[in-house]
């Protein structure tokens, strides 16, 4: 391109591009819209744990943190879904831990008590979470299964303690203030 | 036009950096700084989330910081990320470096304990023989300890004792708890001292090099700072092997780019500082440098006790539980040698807390309920032990791996020994007994530290002593080899003691700075 014409071409583009032509200005009243997050009001598609796996969380979650004082439990606070989630997303030892923890309560349950983990009445399932009764080592249990159901107490309690209807209840009661935090933005 | 000619060049602008950048703008020197991240606008940076509108419910996305054990989904962005910066070490020896690029450095973050090394530290060679002294002992460095303490108000009560010397502090007379009392009752018939926290409180509990000490430098009009600036190397004039400037790249574009200065300051944080020394093939006659890494060990956690004495379920009367209070190293203090390990420790820890729920044995209904009984009845303590300064512990280049600005990357070589660990043993042993002595209850406890750099106190690597052939750099933080260069961040350490080591970063590089204004003055540089 000869330079007069390319000057001619930098002239005819314009200063801003089109989809830019409205902007609001820093003054104008803007809206403030409410969103909500996607737990709170859509289905989460479980992908990672077999149904019998997934049936078990649900036992062992809602053993864990059951409803308490009327508020949400582990089963109402979709702790089952949410871990099913993190857990295909997290390195491979942590979902072997997952996998091979669950299949153990189903196996045991069978093996003692003839049905799945998740039909167990609670004083037999109370019998399977014994090493959950042990006092707390630094070094995870070698045993795979007590191992599993450390990591998943934690995991069930956070989860859940996080959940919308968790805060929404404990937030709404009055009693405890502050949920949440500060978000750092990613850096420009 | 050709670029400005500067008196000194400042690389990094965190704690080290900053005060520098304080000292010599009011001495009239022209300086430049880079930094190799941003200026944050804090309004625009950080919003309010719950942790349900996060992508991960506040687990974090897993994976993403196998090191920074400090990271959560909240603080995920603001953390240098491996993949971009990585770095190499053994994967049986794993190190935790963490670091931060912004304007500020990680002095935007720091816990803000203040404390001064004493002459255990400085003269520990002496006291115990093993090591190395410091070049300069406690009355040398106390000046400006004293000139540090009041620009970060450091809140803290004046003691007495000869292993945590006192400071400028803004008297912090508040009482001690009921169960505290009794707690320090315990301690006192063992010979311990307990003291109160020693803390910087800054300008509204916010004190960094950001709001303290780079506004000053800023209103001399003798400072300019140039953010996402990645240094790659200091240059050396061939007719002078004088040091005059340093190449880097901006950290968005990656364009190149050369920042020219009569004096070079380092302060990028230790181990960015060696790196950047190592790179430029610089400075390391003595073979010293990347070598003597050392921190301190972390063990959180170490004792979590419960206090069944104290009534009432659900929480504890006010006045009664509660407080937290720090316990200085009072071991190997008459002479270097009186335990099986040399050197010490001290315990940052609390009362009047409530157990994390993995502590207490059970689940549901039952748990909570033993949880609500425990609820404000917790004691935990942190063990900060002293980390011996080995030639073995050290930083090399890795010529296999370069960062996203095609800068060759450390590796990291570094592991802690018996002597951390027995003295690890004997501190969570310790603490134990003290706990228990007060009438309480051990829930759970351990001795095993977090991998080494996990404290973020990373010292060493770029030492400072009187011989040349054993250490980098002379008392005044300047290069036996380069005399216009300095560095003046916790890479010139000896060794740390138990102390977190800010405050005396900050003296040594208000003192070095000074020095080398000096030397300018007189033209000896």
């Amino acid at each position: 391109m000869k330079r007069r014409s390319f000057v001619k071409a930098l002239a005819a583009a314009p200063a801003v591009p089109a989809l830019l032509a409205q902007q609001p200005s820093a003054t104008d009243e803007l809206p403030n819209l409410t969103m909500s997050p996607a737990d709170g009001s859509t289905d989460a598609l479980p992908r990672f744990f077999t149904p019998s796996q997934f049936a078990a969380l649900r036992k062992v979650s809602v053993t864990i943190m059951p409803p308490a004082d009327g508020g949400p439990g582990a089963l109402e606070a979709k702790t089952p879904e949410f871990l099913d989630f993190l857990i295909a997303e997290s390195p491979s030892e942590r979902q072997q831990l997952y996998r091979a923890g669950l299949d153990a309560l189903n196996t045991q349950a069978n093996k003692r008590f003839g049905k799945a983990f998740a039909d167990l009445e609670t004083t037999q399932a109370d019998e399977l979470l014994a090493p959950l009764r042990e006092p707390w080592t630094y070094d995870p249990p070698a045993d795979p299964l007590a191992c599993f159901l450390v990591e998943a107490k934690a995991d069930v309690r956070t989860a859940t303690m996080n959940s919308r209807e968790y805060i929404a209840f404990r937030g709404g009661a009055g009693g405890r203030r502050g949920f949440g935090g500060v978000y750092w933005l990613p850096l420009d | 036009m050709p670029a400005k000619d500067y008196d000194v060049l400042i690389i990094g602008s965190g704690a080290s950096g900053g005060m520098s950048a304080y000292t010599l703008t009011k001495k009239g020197l022209n300086c430049l700084m880079l930094d190799a991240g941003p200026l944050v606008d804090f309004s625009r940076a950080r919003v309010n989330k719950a942790p349900y509108e996060l992508p991960y419910r506040g687990f974090g996305k897993p994976g993403r910081f196998p090191h920074i054990f400090q990271a959560t989904e909240y603080t995920a962005n603001l953390w240098v990320d491996d993949k971009e910066v990585p770095y190499t070490h053994d994967p049986k020896t794993p190190y935790n470096w963490v670091r931060v690029r912004m304007i500020g450095g990680k002095s935007l973050f720091w816990a803000r304990m203040s404390f001064r090394l004493s002459d255990y530290e400085f003269k520990a060679k002496d006291h115990d023989g093993f090591g190395e002294n410091w070049p300069i002992n406690h009355a040398e460095l106390a000046p400006y300890y004293s000139r540090v303490e009041p620009i970060f108000r450091v809140a803290g009560r004046k003691e007495g004792l000869p292993q945590l010397p006192d400071g400028e502090f803004e008297e912090d007379s508040s009482p001690w708890s009921e169960a505290m009392s009794r707690f320090i009752a315990t301690a006192k018939q063992r010979d311990i001292a307990v003291t109160k926290m020693r803390r910087s409180l800054g300008r509204g509990q916010f004190a960094s090099s950001f709001n303290l000490l780079l506004p000053d430098a800023m209103e001399t009009g003798n400072l300019t700072i140039v953010p996402n600036a990645v240094v790659r190397d200091i240059t050396v004039d061939k007719n002078t092997g004088l040091v005059n400037g340093a190449n880097f790249l901006d950290r968005h574009s990656k364009r190149e780019m050369h920042a020219k200065a009569r004096v070079v300051v380092v302060g990028a944080s230790c181990l960015e500082s060696t790196r950047i020394l190592l790179n430029s093939k610089i400075a390391n006659s003595s073979g010293a440098l990347g070598h003597y890494l050392h921190d301190q060990t972390y063990i959180t956690q170490g004792v979590v006790a419960i206090d069944k004495g104290i009534p009432g379920e659900g929480g504890v009367r006010r006045g009664f539980g509660g407080g937290a209070a720090y316990i200085p190293r009072f071991v190997n203090l008459k002479s270097g040698n009186e335990q099986d390990f040399i050197r010490g420790f001290a315990y940052d820890f609390g009362l009047g807390g409530t157990p994390d729920a993995k502590y207490v044995p059970g689940y549901g209904a039952d748990m909570e309920k033993t949880m609500n009984e425990y609820r404000g009845k917790a004691a935990s303590v942190t063990i900060m032990g002293e980390v011996l300064a080995r030639y073995e512990n050290c930083v090399s280049i890795d010529k296999n791996v370069v960062d996203a600005y095609g800068i060759p990357v450390l590796r990291i070589d570094c592991k802690y020994g018996d002597n951390e660990q027995k003295m690890a043993k004997y501190a969570m042993n310790t603490f134990e007994e003290l706990c228990r002595a007060t009438g309480m209850e051990t829930l759970a406890k351990h001795d095993r530290p977090f991998p080494p750099g996990y404290s973020i106190h990373e010292l060493g690597t770029c030492r400072m002593g009187d011989d040349p052939k054993k250490s980098v750099l002379n008392k005044w933080n300047q290069s036996h080899d380069i005399k216009n260069l300095f560095v003046v961040d916790g890479s010139s350490f000896v060794n740390g003691g138990y102390q977190n080591p800010t405050m005396t970063i900050l003296s040594l590089s208000m003192r070095a700075s000074e020095y080398l204004a000096e030397q300018l003055r007189t033209a000896n540089l």
